[in-house]
């Protein structure tokens, strides 16, 4: 997977390359809009992240080009303003998405991760991760066999979990999906959500699924790797 | 300076004119009043004369052109060199004449004696001004008198000019007192823009004095000092906030430097190293959480925007909060309900965040296995949301202030939990933006906290 990064600031930007490759993405890294607009027309990116202030072209100009090109690569915009004027206008222009910083890196990847699956979604109605199933079409948990009874939104969580299992989720987006809650919320509901979560999935088993990785959000994988 | 600039010089200019205006009518009545008065005089002297006259030429059988007659009427008429007097008998002859003017016909046509009197005229000859009255007598005379009252007309001539000259100086004379009298009662307007001056950020505690100002200047100058009460207020709200802001980032701040300082003091495996990046994280998150929370509310100031306005149906919303904090509420065995219905017109993501961290706060001050109530009722144009929690009680002299930013009821208690300090200002500034206000009550350790706000009069932006 490849990723166009456009960011004039080189502290932002650096931080930004280094977070991206070590994700595994191969990342181009350029500093001003008319470089920015050449790669993107003739690189074969998978994902364009582009800073709305910058020089020589700025990033609506940027996306403009690509558009007009016929190039449908999806667009991230990172903002510095949270003005609703700028969002509206990059989401009118064809972005796919938006950040405004400052943001976390785990958003930041998570919405990376969310953009590049686009259009490979696929209709199952099991998911599984190790001994932890999920019947999607009747509702129902299983863990080595044995029955978990969930709630309707731990169902969500479990699921939300399940599909993107590996990827680390920040609380910002378990709380924008599961409970299509789109607010900064200052009180610690994701957390506690996850542990009652974990109550039930893990608490009488040996191998624990649910990873809590600090300062990043949660994880859903069956091997111990992370710490 | 225009005339309207200035209310000494309307005050006074309005004076002079009105001055003048009576002035004027007082002369005008007392020029009048003297004219009559000389027509009654004339008209006096005239009849006296007539009969006088008319005495002498009583006896029919002597006629007019007698000598001694003639004798009699130039005695009783000497030394009036004023009078004219025409004497015809009955055949039109001139019999007796007197003076040097002549009377006009018009004069001599009264035949009633009664009349004459009363039918005083006035004509001009040779540059003399005269008044006569003329009839004829059962002896068969017409007698003709006139008086030259050129004199007369002299005097009021005189008059005239001294009356206007008497006015004009009076009304001159009346706007300088009135200049004056402007002026000095103008005065505690002065005294008052004095005061006004000499307030400045640092002295709003000065007032403008109540007990001897005027009656009419009473309303202005309490207006005055209530605008001095509620900005002294804002300000000392602003400073207090200034200070509280500072204080909120110096904590989080210093803690981060020792800490860095700290662990940078000697070597450290990498574990270590992680968890204290991990701690500094956290700390940092809840300061960028904290900076955005503070640009909402000083956006807010501004009067905060609602972009898209759109239905929300209010019990859809307080049940998805109700979901959404349901863990965080059975960790203390709060539950939750929610009950009637209502829809308005508003931004969603914004009454979501209002909406939440009232809950937030609900549950944070709950007791545990108390039971969190909302309510939605839609009263004529206006849904009222009141959200009711059993749990520490709110002092009625804090109710106010804990919408205030970073307002604490415990001013001792250290903020252990992710909150920002800022939730119940920015729910505040949020259900302004949509045209309605919040309060809150406490009894009996119940907090509700009751949401007014009107169901579709969104019109864009609110301060």
């Amino acid at each position: 997977m490849k990723i166009l990064l456009v960011e004039d600031e080189s502290k932002t930007g650096s931080y930004l390359k280094q977070g991206l490759t070590e994700a595994g993405y191969l990342t181009d890294w350029v500093q001003d809009g008319l470089s920015g607009r050449e790669y993107a027309l003739t690189g074969d990116h998978d994902l364009l992240i582009l800073d709305v202030m910058l020089p020589g072209l700025d990033g609506w100009q940027i996306l403009t080009a690509v558009r007009h090109a016929g190039i449908l690569t999806p667009v991230l915009f990172l903002t510095a303003r949270d003005q609703v004027e700028d969002r509206v206008k990059g989401l009118e222009l064809g972005a796919d998405d938006y950040l405004v910083k400052p943001f976390a890196f785990a958003e930041l990847l998570a919405r990376v991760r969310t953009l590049l699956r686009r259009g490979h979604a696929r209709e199952e109605n099991m998911l599984q991760v190790a001994d932890l199933e999920l019947d999607l079409r009747r509702r129902r948990a299983m863990r080595a066999g044995q029955r978990i009874d969930l709630t309707a939104k731990e169902f969500a969580l479990l699921e939300l979990l399940m599909r993107r299992s590996g990827e680390v989720l920040p609380r910002s987006l378990i709380a924008s999906q599961v409970w299509d809650m789109n607010f900064d919320s200052d009180t610690n509901v994701v957390e506690v959500a996850i542990k009652r979560l974990r109550n039930k999935v893990d608490a009488n088993f040996s191998a624990q699924l649910i990873h809590t990785v600090r300062g990043m959000g949660y994880v859903l994988e069956a091997d111990n790797a992370r710490v | 300076m225009r005339v309207s600039d200035s209310i000494v010089l309307r005050t006074s200019l309005l004076f002079s004119l009105l001055t003048a205006a009576v002035v004027l009518l007082m002369g005008i009545v007392v020029r009048v009043s003297v004219d009559d008065h000389f027509v009654d005089m004339d008209r006096a002297q005239l009849s006296g004369k007539f009969e006088l006259i008319q005495h002498v030429l009583a006896d029919k059988n002597v006629p007019a052109d007698n000598v001694r007659i003639r004798q009699q009427l130039e005695d009783a008429l000497v030394g009036h060199h004023d009078l004219v007097v025409h004497i015809h008998d009955a055949n039109g002859n001139l019999v007796f004449s007197t003076g040097h003017a002549a009377i006009p016909n018009d004069v001599l046509t009264e035949k009633n004696a009664e009349n004459a009197a009363k039918n005083i005229q006035r004509w001009t000859a040779d540059g003399m001004v005269y008044r006569g009255m003329a009839t004829d007598t059962e002896t068969g005379y017409h007698i003709a008198v006139g008086i030259n009252i050129h004199h007369h007309q002299e005097f009021l001539h005189a008059f005239e000019w001294q009356l206007l000259f008497i006015g004009g100086a009076g009304s001159l004379i009346m706007a300088i007192l009135g200049w004056f009298a402007a002026k000095r009662g103008l005065r505690p307007v002065q005294e008052m823009a004095h005061i006004a001056s000499h307030i400045s950020a640092q002295q709003l505690q000065e007032r403008l004095p109540i007990n001897n100002i005027p009656v009419e200047l009473l309303t202005l100058a309490e207006s005055f000092n209530a605008m001095l009460d509620r900005l002294g207020d804002s300000l000392q709200r602003l400073s207090e906030f200034s200070s509280d802001l500072a204080h909120e980032l110096r904590t989080p701040i210093n803690n981060l430097m020792m800490q860095t300082q700290v662990s940078l003091s000697k070597p450290r495996d990498a574990a270590t190293y992680r968890d204290i990046l991990y701690a500094n994280f956290d700390e940092y998150e809840r300061l960028a959480r904290m900076i955005a929370d503070m640009l909402f509310l000083a956006k807010a100031d501004h009067g905060l925007v609602i972009p898209h306005a759109e239905p929300v149906n209010l019990f859809h919303e307080a049940t998805a909060l109700c979901e959404f904090y349901e863990a965080v509420a059975a960790e203390k065995s709060v539950t939750c309900s929610v009950a009637g219905n209502a829809i308005i017109h508003g931004d969603k993501l914004m009454l979501q965040r209002a909406l939440g961290n009232l809950f937030a706060n609900a549950i944070r001050h709950s007791h545990q296995g108390s039971c969190i109530k909302i309510d939605i009722q839609m009263k004529n144009t206006q849904a009222i949301i009141t959200i009711e929690n059993h749990g520490d009680a709110i002092a009625p002299e804090q109710l106010p202030r804990v919408f205030d930013r970073f307002y604490r009821a415990d001013a001792s208690r250290q903020r252990n939990d992710d909150g920002t300090g800022l939730g119940l200002a920015i729910t505040q500034s949020i259900i302004h933006a949509h045209g309605g206000y919040i309060t809150a009550h406490c009894e009996n350790g119940t907090t509700r906290f009751t949401i007014t706000i009107p169901a579709t009069t969104l019109q864009g932006n609110n301060g």
